[in-house]
């Protein structure tokens, strides 16, 4: 009997207000009540629309260029964007440009070029992977032989990365400076590239955990019990050959008909 | 005579060079090794930078995101210079302005920059204005002040004071006439009483911008006390004098009250003496309701102010901006357009500098820190709804992240393997002051290599310290019970190479690598004695043994508690390394290990100084005692708990 009382004693305050607003909302009319419904309706679906469609932009719909320190990136980005040769020097920042494929589409996308010196790789490419649709690495083909451990560490932390093996983007290695004479032929660089990766994934799957105790990323790459090859991953790779200063020095065309080629493929 | 000279932008394209006379060798290289050794790794606070017997000049433009670099030969400095980068920096953004707004890298690869005629323009103005000036030609004896001193005034004798004040008071007040016009141009500071000139200078100058402020209606300027500021001046130039009161009166007389009555006269007297003592105060200017702030006669205060400025040119540059002004810098702030300025940042880098020097950061360092990330931000375009604080910290952050990112690959396991696959041990050797931790380290270390599969031998090298052998005996033992011989040879994964106490420990190093050759050893660790950075003989001894054996990994073993003491630490080991070495490339530290990092919460300053210096990365991090208390760094956690409140 007494919790009943309290019960109603607690009820009682409220009970005023309810009827009051009972009493409003029965005077209203109910058109006004679904047009307020309506309305907020509306508000949600744009903004889900909205996100959406913004998304939708960032989203794979830029190609990286991305490559060890000096291996031509920057040359190849003007190449590619104007057709001049330009002399350049280590890049501290990316650039970015829209590029037209040479197909019947026309399609368009932004070319970007991250800088490869060590120390400012890893935040560009933390920065741009989400957005890249594909991923051109350039390989310095001349000085490949006593860089093939940082060239292949590279490409094994680009490929573990978790953005990057979620959005699986088209991967195109340029083997860059094929006029040099001494530089390696593409079939060579993928052999190469394959025996590193094989010891990488036994390397870095027993390097030391972060102080912090977060753990690297769990992507394992290729196929267990086997020898790694480009060919079991999930993406599509692709080696080809190139030369951005081109065969007839700096007032000559740039050799890179076959990169132009498989970018208009994507 | 000016070889080089180039611009180019930010993301690598060449925009322009010029190339002098006569040089015919290729630029690239001495501006990469600008580029990486001073931007890239934070030390851009100072301007130039020299590369073998070139010395270059560069300069920032963070708005337009270009570089300026140029270069000569290091005997032929001119002072023009300095000012001559800064001129062809307006003169190249000022034509250029439409193509370089343009953000997108297009229009910087189709645009061509035909600057030759403006440069060579500007290059001989900057030559012919630097043979004008001509070289500063020695002050003959009778200019000097010294030739108007008396000689009796600089003798020096026992009771020599008073004579001495005595000359020099003489002197002065010969010399006040011509002292008379020194308030308007203290150019050269000959003495500290000159000296001292300019900071009066500067305080009255203060002095009459606050009181021309709370005078803010029209322009009646009244009683600036221009008439009395060179008067205190003078007096203390004359030498110790008696000194006035200014309620005390001349003489005794005022003092004595038992005539008037009580408070007559001398309240008058007062209030005479206060309205005399508090210049610029008018009388009944308070009257009436306080008037209100108001914003346009700021800005007419403002033009005045900075009449004033240009025409004393002694006086430091007083902030233009008032209270008013800081409110128009945010507005402008807001829409996006205001680009910043020294002024801007430095509240807020001072406060950064405070914040990363309590969390350990060592002093220069943080300071170098700041300086540099001022350089990177200056003259930077803010975005809209950015806060200067929002930029400073978000520049510093990135700069942090970039100094503890590592210039090269660092994969221990991976390099065993190459030198295994070559045939031979992969040395480490582990350096470092007193009780930081290098052998327990070092044991960590060798079980992980041993969890791994490799094969381990240390080497006992400390060869000083009571215990050391036995210690590393003992780590030993206990490492071969956890991991049982199970390698095809039967032998022990891990093994200890020792010759006692007092024996050398270079020569104990290269034995035990030969011994390690021989057994097929994959791994060696060398463990050496602690030893004081300033203990010269002991780091003879221990760049000995680094220049004879050549490890593959210098190791610095630092304990993150470590604060300003690190930078001494680093500095002298490397020089110790660089000097004792016998080869023309010596063998610096390669890399660092961070130890005691589980004793620190939050002040992990220690990793970015010691990084800072050496430019090397940290290669494990200990984070307790047991063996698997080894770690690897991880740059973004360490920098959110630097930048962390």
């Amino acid at each position: 009997m007494e919790d009943n009382r309290d019960v109603e004693a607690g009820e009682n305050p409220f009970q005023p207000y309810l009827d009051a607003l009972r009493k409003e909302l029965e005077h209203q009319d109910p058109i006004f009540i679904i047009g307020i419904i309506i309305s907020l309706a509306v508000v949600v679906i744009s903004f889900v629309l909205l996100k959406y469609f913004l998304s939708s932009k960032t989203v794979q719909s830029a190609v990286l260029l991305v490559g060890l320190c000096d291996s031509g990136k920057t040359l190849l980005f003007s190449r590619l964007l104007s057709g001049k040769f330009k002399k350049t020097q280590t890049s501290i920042t990316d650039s970015s440009a829209p590029y037209k494929a040479k197909n019947e589409k026309g399609s368009s996308w932004t070319l970007i070029d991250l800088p490869g010196h060590d120390s400012l790789r890893p935040q560009y490419v933390e920065k741009f992977k989400s957005a890249a649709r594909a991923i051109v690495f350039v390989v310095d083909s001349a000085i490949f032989q006593k860089e093939v451990r940082d060239v292949a560490e590279f490409l094994y932390f680009l490929l573990t990365d978790s953005a990057v093996s979620r959005n699986v983007p088209y991967l195109i290695v340029a083997c860059n400076k094929q006029d040099i004479t001494m530089a390696k032929s593409a079939k060579l660089i993928q052999q190469q590239l394959e025996k590193e990766m094989n010891t990488l994934r036994v390397t870095r799957s027993a390097a030391l955990g972060t102080q912090d105790g977060s753990a690297g990323s769990s992507v394992y790459l290729g196929k267990k019990g086997k020898d790694f090859e480009f060919s079991q991953l999930p993406m599509k790779v692709e080696f080809l050959e190139c030369s951005a200063r081109g065969s007839k020095g700096e007032n000559g065309q740039a050799d890179i008909g076959s990169l132009e080629k498989s970018l208009a493929n994507l | 005579m000016l070889d080089f000279f180039t611009i180019f932008s930010k993301g690598g394209i060449v925009l322009w060079c010029f190339q002098g006379t006569g040089v015919t060798e290729s630029f690239t290289g001495p501006v990469n090794a600008l580029i990486r050794s001073v931007i890239l790794q934070e030390r851009s606070g100072n301007n130039s930078y020299t590369h073998d017997a070139l010395s270059l000049k560069y300069k920032l433009d963070n708005e337009f995101e270009l570089v300026f670099v140029f270069y000569f030969l290091k005997e032929n400095t001119i002072l023009a210079y300095s000012s001559f980068i800064d001129d062809v920096q307006l003169h190249f953004r000022d034509r250029y302005k439409n193509e370089l707004e343009q953000k997108g890298a297009r229009t910087l690869l189709s645009s061509c920059f035909a600057f030759e005629d403006d440069f060579k323009m500007l290059l001989c103005e900057a030559e012919e204005s630097s043979k004008a000036r001509g070289p500063t030609s020695m002050r003959s004896f009778n200019a000097s002040l010294k030739s108007q001193k008396t000689v009796k005034s600089m003798i020096e004798t026992k009771g020599g004071d008073k004579g001495k004040e005595q000359g020099g008071k003489k002197n002065k007040n010969a010399k006040k006439e011509g002292k008379a016009k020194a308030p308007a141009s203290a150019q050269k500071t000959v003495e500290n009483g000159n000296q001292g000139l300019t900071q009066e200078e500067i305080i009255q100058k203060k002095r009459e911008e606050f009181i021309r402020k709370r005078m803010w209606y029209g322009k009646s300027h009244c009683l600036l006390p221009s008439s009395k500021s060179p008067k205190p001046v003078k007096e203390k130039t004359k030498g110790k004098e008696k000194r006035v009161w200014t309620l005390g009166g001349n003489s005794t007389k005022e003092l004595d009250y038992s005539q008037c009555n009580g408070n007559g006269d001398h309240a008058t007297g007062v209030h005479v003496l206060d309205a005399q003592a508090d210049p610029g105060m008018q009388l009944s200017s308070m009257k009436g309701d306080l008037l209100a702030v108001d914003y346009e006669s700021s800005e007419e205060e403002e033009e005045d102010v900075v009449e004033k400025v240009v025409v004393a040119d002694t006086s430091k540059q007083i902030p233009k901006r008032g209270a008013y002004g800081g409110m128009f810098g945010m507005l402008k702030g807001l829409v996006g357009s205001k680009s910043l300025s020294q002024e801007d940042m430095e509240p807020v880098l001072d406060k950064m500098r405070d914040h990363l020097i309590a969390k350990n950061v060592a002093a220069e360092i943080a300071s170098q820190l700041c300086d540099s990330v001022a350089k990177k931000l200056e003259g930077k375009v803010m975005g809209t709804f950015t806060t200067v604080a929002s930029t400073v910290k978000g520049a510093l952050q990135d700069s942090l992240v970039q100094i503890l990112q590592p210039k090269r690959r660092v994969d221990i396991l991976r390099d065993v393997l190459e030198a295994r696959s070559q045939r031979r041990p992969f040395v480490i050797t582990f350096c470092g002051v007193n009780g930081v931790g290098k052998s327990t380290n070092l044991a960590k270390i060798s079980f992980w290599l041993i969890e791994n599969g490799f094969t381990v031998l240390i080497a006992a090298c400390d060869t000083f310290r009571a215990g050391a052998v036995e210690q590393l005996r003992t780590h030993q033992r206990r490492l071969n019970s956890l991991h049982p011989p199970q390698d095809d040879r039967g032998r022990p994964v891990v093994q200890l190479y020792e010759k006692g106490y007092g024996k050398d420990a270079a020569g104990i190093a290269m034995e035990a690598i030969a011994y390690a050759r021989n057994q097929d050893f994959d791994v060696v660790l060398v463990d050496t004695a602690g030893r004081m950075q300033d203990n010269t003989p002991l780091m003879t001894a221990l760049a000995k043994l680094i220049a004879v054996n050549m490890p593959d990994l210098v190791l610095f073993v630092g304990e993150a508690l470590v604060g300003n003491e690190a930078v001494d630490q680093l500095v002298k080991f490397n020089q110790a390394l660089a000097d004792h070495s016998i080869s023309d490339k010596p063998r610096l530290i390669d890399g660092i290990v961070l130890t005691k990092f589980d004793t620190i919460d939050d002040k992990v300053g220690a990793a970015i100084s010691m990084t800072y210096i050496t430019g090397q990365p940290i290669v494990f991090v200990g984070t307790g005692q047991t063996y698997n208390d080894l770690r690897s760094l991880n740059a973004r956690a360490v920098v959110g708990a630097l930048m962390k409140a």
